[in-house]
């Protein structure tokens, strides 16, 4: 989004300076949009930025100006920096993950085979799940004592007795990365998927006369021409999955003993459980930051590339 | 054309209606807030506001149920917002928050002392800040343990464990048989104070008269050492850090554990479950003393309400007897007011009984701010202790650190 209106905003500046008269019309037409948006978006950020430097009640009453304390604390906060951490284990793990099983996926549902129709809805059918409600399915699938995974794993003989997979994070942690890849396969195997059909068939045809063995086509057709569809997962996908809020808190509530807190579960417990408006804001700014840091400097390393 | 026509005019009729409708309620409506004890929580309220309504036609009551674990969080919406209800059920360790932020009436001004005398008195000074009531007790629980007679009677105590000694020794013979003895939870809400019980029977208390986290003394190291050592030995049931005490409930319901701390709603529970369960009930184990837990909920009034005298004529109304008892008997809580407990619902009931007996050794969570803090970093430290991350000491040193940075602020 950002980087189709950059790209308009760029290309439009030429025109203006060239003398030619600044259409007024679209910008007076797209106003009250614009105006919408800036309400929307702008009065909560003001809110959160007036806030992460107030002092501020467990009941959000403003009770003064705090300076910066609210980001010192949280920045010398040892949760906080576990936290931080562990987002980037979380976002990383979970976004490559998905992107490592989304492009066999896209690639096997491109082929045309018999019940591909179904294939696809079954690869969808996740989508339609609410968030917390695939989190709850799956916390109970992980339940030591009747859940499935585990009555699975016995049955196939892998093991005896019970794991009590949420009870520490070495198990949990993992456990809830695997349930995040899970519920980001659809998406990213739909954007995929939209990338593929607008590969033409006959360079593969050509390439085949050459001699290209299927991993060469895959190596140094498939997947160069898939790049601007996969940066578009990554990105969206990172976002996304940094902000993930349901699947952690559900499964962990970040504990046991803070060992699953990422950042916006840890935010969440902050503002909610232990009434620190103030903090949670600072949080939610740096946040921010990170996200919007990363999407600049994905963004300009992958133009870069594409320059070369 | 008719036909949409003829609908119209039914929906202009109707507008009409509820606006006449709006009009006459408006005279007085009083919003309450309430938490979801249980499925009968939300028609015992409107049941209540029904007959209220009856007796005083001017005055409507709209109840409000909300999930207890989002309350707290949708009434800071509220209050943020100035979209508060006029009354509402609180913990009653989050009163003070309240009144530091000058949100709730005190009522005082609004009853006599023949009102004042309907409470059992220790429960209303729980909800007494700097001399002036804020919060009318509403809901009271106690903790005691639980047993499964037939796994106990197995294991030598057919009476249930009186010490931690009897616990450890009945959790041993138990292992032996292939049970989990001891039910221990490390998940979600309470973790804290599941470790305080054992804290206060060695004599150590949460928070001194200073105001200063004190559970890092040698009592409360010891009774972190205990539980740690039953974790270890195989006598809890394993992964205690997966257990929340509803999944520790259900355990025992199952008969998939020997021993559970918990409140009495549990009796509820099993009745309508688990019938055939033979089960006993005993004071929280002893170490040097004998102790209990004991939390109320109240109903407070909100300071910037419109209806302040209706409001309070509606909670004049459930504090009377019958609605009272109807309440505590549905949610399986302990009563709060003197003329509930004298209802045989309560004095034939040995189970209930084992429960009020316990209430004069009771502990309450004390009304301070920063009460949630350190319940998180004792939390905290219970786990990493149980995970073995930590060692009981330096675990319960750090979270006392912690703590004192809220504590009283």
């Amino acid at each position: 989004m950002s980087t189709t209106t950059a790209a308009r905003t760029a290309a439009a500046a030429p025109v203006r300076h060239g003398g030619v008269r600044l259409p007024l019309a679209p910008w007076l037409l797209i106003l009250p949009s614009l105006l919408l948006a800036f309400a929307i978006i702008g009065y909560p950020f003001y809110q959160i930025v007036f806030l992460s430097v107030s002092d501020v009640s467990r009941f959000g009453l403003v009770r003064g100006f705090a300076g910066l304390a609210n980001f010192t604390t949280i920045f010398t906060d040892s949760i906080f920096l576990g936290a931080l951490l562990r987002t980037a284990e979380w976002t990383i793990g979970v976004v490559a993950g998905t992107l490592a099983i989304s492009i066999p996926i896209a690639l096997v549902l491109r082929q045309d085979f018999y019940g591909r129709g179904v294939a696809r809805t079954i690869i969808m059918l996740p989508w339609a799940i609410s968030l917390a409600m695939a989190a709850i399915v799956w916390l109970w699938s992980f339940n030591a004592d009747y859940g499935m995974i585990n009555a699975t794993l016995r049955e196939l003989g892998l093991m005896h007795g019970s794991v009590q997979w949420m009870a520490q994070a070495q198990t949990a942690f993992p456990a809830e990365i695997a349930v995040g890849i899970i519920v980001s396969i659809p998406f990213t195997t739909t954007i995929l998927l939209g990338g593929l059909s607008s590969i033409p068939g006959d360079i593969y045809e050509a390439a085949a006369i050459d001699g290209a063995r299927p991993w060469h086509c895959f190596r140094h057709l498939t997947l160069p021409l898939l790049g601007p569809f996969i940066n578009i997962a990554v990105v969206l996908n990172v976002i996304h999955v940094f902000n993930s809020f349901p699947i952690i808190w559900v499964m962990t509530q970040g504990g046991p003993d803070n060992s699953t807190h990422i950042l916006v579960t840890y935010l969440y417990e902050l503002s909610f459980r232990l009434g620190r408006p103030g903090q949670a804001s600072a949080v939610s700014l740096a946040m921010l930051a990170i996200v919007l840091a990363f999407t600049i400097v994905y963004m300009r390393l992958r133009r870069n590339e594409a320059i070369q | 054309m008719k036909l949409s026509r003829k609908s119209l005019l039914a929906c202009a009729a109707a507008l009409a209606l509820s606006v006449a409708g709006a009009r006459a309620a408006s005279a007085e409506t009083v919003h309450v807030t309430v938490s979801y004890y249980s499925a009968a929580t939300g028609p015992y309220f409107e049941k209540m506001a029904a007959e209220f309504h009856k007796a005083n036609p001017g005055t409507d009551i709209k109840i409000d149920v909300v999930n207890w674990d989002s309350l707290l969080q949708q009434l800071r919406t509220d209050i943020a917002g100035g979209t508060n209800p006029d009354i509402s059920i609180i913990g009653t360790r989050w009163l003070l928050d309240f009144v530091k932020d000058d949100i709730a009436e005190p009522l005082d001004g609004y009853m006599d002392s023949a009102f004042k005398a309907r409470f059992i008195s220790p429960f209303l000074q729980h909800a007494t800040i700097d001399g002036k009531v804020y919060g009318l007790p509403i809901a009271a629980s106690a903790r005691a343990l639980y047993y499964n007679k037939d796994m106990l009677t197995k294991a030598g105590f057919p009476n249930g464990p009186a010490t931690w000694d009897d616990v450890v020794a009945a959790s041993e013979k138990l292992k032996a048989a292939g049970t989990p003895g001891f039910g221990l939870m490390a998940k979600g809400t309470e973790v804290d104070v599941y470790y305080y019980y054992a804290l206060w029977s060695y004599g150590g208390d949460v928070i001194d008269s200073h105001n200063k986290a004190a559970f890092d003394s040698p009592a409360g190291v010891r009774a972190l050492t205990l539980y740690k050592s039953l974790v270890d030995k195989g006598l809890t049931q394993p992964g205690v850090t997966n257990y929340t005490r509803e999944d520790l409930q259900n355990l025992f319901k199952q008969g998939r554990v020997g021993m559970v701390m918990t409140a009495p709603f549990l009796i509820n529970q099993i009745a309508k479950e688990a019938p055939k369960l033979d089960y006993g009930i005993v004071p929280v184990p002893k170490g040097t003393t004998s102790s209990t837990y004991a939390v109320t909920d109240s109903v407070v009034m909100f300071k910037n309400s419109k209806v302040k005298q209706a409001a309070w004529k509606f909670l004049d109304f459930l504090f009377t007897k019958e609605p009272r008892v109807e309440f505590t008997k549905g949610e399986g809580f302990l009563p709060t007011t003197v003329a509930e407990a004298q209802d045989p619902y309560f004095t034939d009931n040995a189970r209930l009984k084992t429960f009020v007996d316990l209430l004069p050794t009771a502990h309450f969570a004390p009304t301070i701010t920063g009460w949630e803090d350190t319940a998180k970093a004792v939390t905290d430290a219970v786990q990493s202790v149980y995970i073995g991350q930590a060692q009981p000491e330096a675990a319960l040193k750090q979270a006392a650190a912690r703590a004192d940075e809220s504590l009283g602020k």
